[in-house]
């Protein structure tokens, strides 16, 4: 029997079936079931309890769209990914900068430098909360120390945003340090010696060699980062609650509506607008990121 | 083939296995079927007041056989937890106490089963307080629909630090300054008086603290005892109309004077949940918090004589509590076996003898109306007077099915109008129509 043969042919597909199908079943399930679910529900006026639920059109989405709330998170979500993103890669690529060179010690530093990154977000966001914290928390004890004002950190109104975004950054910016060591790493030291033979400064070895074949992966960095960012829940539910006027970002609104008020109908809308929202972002990026690769290969 | 059959198989009964293991087997702990040991499971926040009521199963188990287990969830997850319980086809309390506002939402969806005409067989109704029976049991309010039993009942109450009251110096100091004696605030002014006098943050000392926390239901507890007091409303008397009832003058100088108390607070009053009230008070440094009555026990087992307890202040001569408390409510989504245990508890825990062993656990405050008019109880400890009067004094925020909409706008729009994020009569403004809104689309306007 030839392997081309239809028998061994139906084998290939049955064993491909049963190796593939557990996977594509569990997509199904967990992926494109929740998805679709969700899609219908957002045409509904279905609540957390009770049966009593009618079908009621576009109401959900007239409601989204009309809403200032759904406008205020999204427009608080847009600056947080912009503000802690960017400080972030800013920060995240100095440091490995700082630390692409190799030093004595420079194992126990990487190490101490990625442990916020190794815990979780609801343990950073409860941290965060007590370092902060105006009455007893070590930083204003620090500042009282030092002589300096006190701020309160998670109750100022125009603090209490900038300080969610603080411990993100604490959180993040070994993600981006790592990153950006892969990439440093990455170059090869024949670049970097023809440059200076070249004689070429400092400066333009950066803008012109580190920065460029960095871009890609610090690229992709922020890409993660950012769908991610887009998604800010835990440390906002740690710090204010999801309900702060001033923090509320589009994930701690959707909790709100869901599980607090108990509209699920409406929030599946909110859900289906923020996936949307990240679909159009993430879209962005990959095309910047091809744009890039295609300008690398040119 | 044999392979993918094989794998096919093997990936079957491994999912099989996974869900049975994640499951839960409601028969399992229902143990209502005769053979098994009979048991009832209780859910409720965690606090004080829970380790009582497990106590007082355990005495129920010694007279029933029925064991009970009170079940305590923490605070912050409590209400997502029972919701999203209800949603499923059976939940594994038998007997949720549930916060008095829920109870609109358990009544109307067929969450919490009706015990109209079954309680009056086991309790007299008229020993239950009315103000408890109201805004605890009843929906709609005063209505004569039972849905819960009266739980924990509890309202905002004035713990002060009698000590630094009765300073021979601080009084002198007082005297002098205000031209009247140190005493315990009667009114919201005299309140703010005593509240300024001793606040003194260099000396880290502290004029007052009061619930202001935005994660649930806290600055809208603490605010309307000042709203009701000073004529304010949520809503008009007779319906649920907001607008033009919610936006006047008097609430808008309620929250006004409110924005002067977080003031004398110590830093970040503004933001304060029940807890940290407490341990603003209890680390020694504020003259006097509003507080639930239910931590008020902690706080005089701690300071002993050097604190003291009374209603909150009054204003124009109207005095009004935030209602706090619970009931217990079975849930329908139990079956009927148990249903018939919770009200064997329920009626076992409702007896004069119980409720008078229940006001003996920390923080066991009853409804039963004639051991709250009683002598007796009253003299037991320093507290026990001041909240007894409150009860009579007691309201409620909404407790409508959308009661939870209606909190998180009410958080929103006072909490924009304390940080003075918006001007107090526009917040208030804009809630009310948030808030009809909210109502017309629940069509309960």
């Amino acid at each position: 029997m030839s392997p081309d043969s239809a028998p061994a042919r139906r084998r290939g597909a049955g064993i491909a079936w049963g190796l593939v199908g557990p996977v594509l079943l569990l997509l199904v399930a967990f992926n494109v079931f929740p998805l679709v679910y969700n899609v219908v529900l957002s045409f509904t006026s279905r609540e957390l309890v009770g049966d009593d639920w009618r079908w009621v059109g576009g109401a959900n989405y007239e409601r989204v769209f009309t809403d200032p709330l759904f406008a205020g998170a999204l427009r608080r979500t847009a600056l947080f990914v912009l503000c802690a993103v960017g400080a972030e890669l800013v920060l995240g690529f100095v440091l490995a900068l700082a630390l692409v060179r190799g030093f004595r010690g420079k194992g126990a530093v990487l190490a101490v430098v990625l442990v916020p990154m190794m815990l979780s977000p609801a343990v950073m966001g409860l941290f965060g909360a007590l370092v902060l914290n105006g009455n007893y928390g070590v930083l204003n004890q620090i500042l009282g120390g030092l002589g300096l004002p006190q701020p309160q950190w998670l109750s100022d109104r125009g603090l209490k945003f900038w300080s969610v975004v603080l411990i993100d950054v604490w959180m993040w910016t070994p993600f981006m340090t790592l990153i950006a060591l892969a990439g440093l790493s990455s170059i090869p030291a024949q670049v970097h010696e023809a440059a200076a033979i070249d004689r070429a400064s400092r400066w333009r070895v950066f803008t012109r060699i580190t920065l460029p074949m960095t871009a890609p992966l610090l690229g992709l960095a922020v890409l993660l980062r950012a769908t991610d960012a887009l998604k800010q829940f835990d440390l906002v539910m740690a710090t204010t609650g999801p309900n702060d006027a001033a923090t509320q970002t589009l994930s701690t609104l959707l909790y709100q509506v869901v599980f607090r008020d108990g509209k699920v109908g409406l929030g599946a809308a909110f859900a289906c607008v923020v996936l949307v929202v990240v679909i159009a972002l993430a879209t962005v990026f990959t095309r910047y990121l091809e744009h890039l690769r295609r300008a690398r290969e040119a | 083939m044999k392979l993918t059959a094989l794998a096919t198989t093997l990936f079957l009964a491994a999912s099989a296995a996974l869900l049975t293991a994640c499951g839960d087997d409601p028969a399992k702990s229902a143990g209502a079927d005769g053979s098994a040991p009979q048991r009832l499971v209780v859910w409720w926040f965690q606090w004080a007041p829970a380790d009582g009521l497990q106590e007082l199963g355990r005495e129920f188990q010694k007279e029933s056989g029925i064991e009970v287990v009170v079940e305590q969830i923490p605070l912050g997850s409590y209400q997502e937890k029972v919701f999203l319980e209800f949603g499923a086809g059976r939940t594994r309390f038998d007997i949720v106490i549930g916060d008095s506002q829920w109870i609109g939402r358990g009544a109307t969806k067929g969450l919490y089963l009706e015990l109209t005409d079954w309680l009056p067989t086991v309790v007299d109704l008229a020993t239950i307080h009315p103000r408890a029976a109201k805004y605890l049991c009843e929906y709609p309010e005063g209505s004569g629909k039972w849905f819960a039993a009266p739980c924990e009942t509890d309202a905002v109450g004035l713990a002060y630090r009698k000590d630094w009251f009765e300073d021979p110096a601080e009084q002198a100091a007082f005297q002098a300054r205000f031209g009247r004696a140190l005493q315990v605030p009667g009114t919201w002014q005299e309140f703010a008086e005593v509240a300024e006098f001793f606040q003194r943050p260099d000396a880290k000392r502290f004029g007052c603290s009061l619930p202001s926390d935005r994660s649930y239901d806290g600055l809208t507890m603490g605010v309307q005892n000042l709203l009701w007091a000073f004529g304010g409303r949520w809503h008009a008397e007779t319906s649920n109309r907001v607008v033009g009832e919610l936006d006047t003058p008097e609430s808008a100088a309620a929250i006004e004077f409110y924005k002067r108390l977080v003031k004398l607070g110590p830093k970040g009053a503004e933001r304060l949940d029940y807890g940290q009230v407490l341990e603003s008070f209890t680390n020694g440094s504020t003259a006097m918090i509003l507080n639930y009555f239910a931590f008020f026990p902690g706080i005089h087992a701690q300071f002993g004589d050097r604190v003291g307890f009374a209603v909150v202040p009054a204003h124009a001569g109207r005095r009004v509590a935030s209602l706090g408390g619970q009931g217990l409510s079975i849930s329908t989504k139990t079956p009927p076996a148990q249903q018939e245990l919770a009200k064997k508890f329920i009626a076992w825990f409702l007896q004069r003898r119980v409720q008078e062993q229940w006001i003996t656990k920390p923080a066991g405050f009853t409804a039963n109306a004639d051991i709250l008019a009683s002598a007796e109880f009253r003299a037991k400890t320093p507290y026990n007077a001041p909240f007894a009067e409150s009860v009579d004094t007691m309201r409620d925020f909404w407790n409508v099915p959308v009661f939870n909409e209606l909190l998180s706008v009410t958080q929103r729009y006072v909490g924009m109008a304390v940080d003075g994020e918006l001007p107090t009569e526009e917040a208030l403004k804009q809630l009310a129509i948030e808030k009809e809104r909210i109502l017309k689309d629940a069509g309960l306007l």
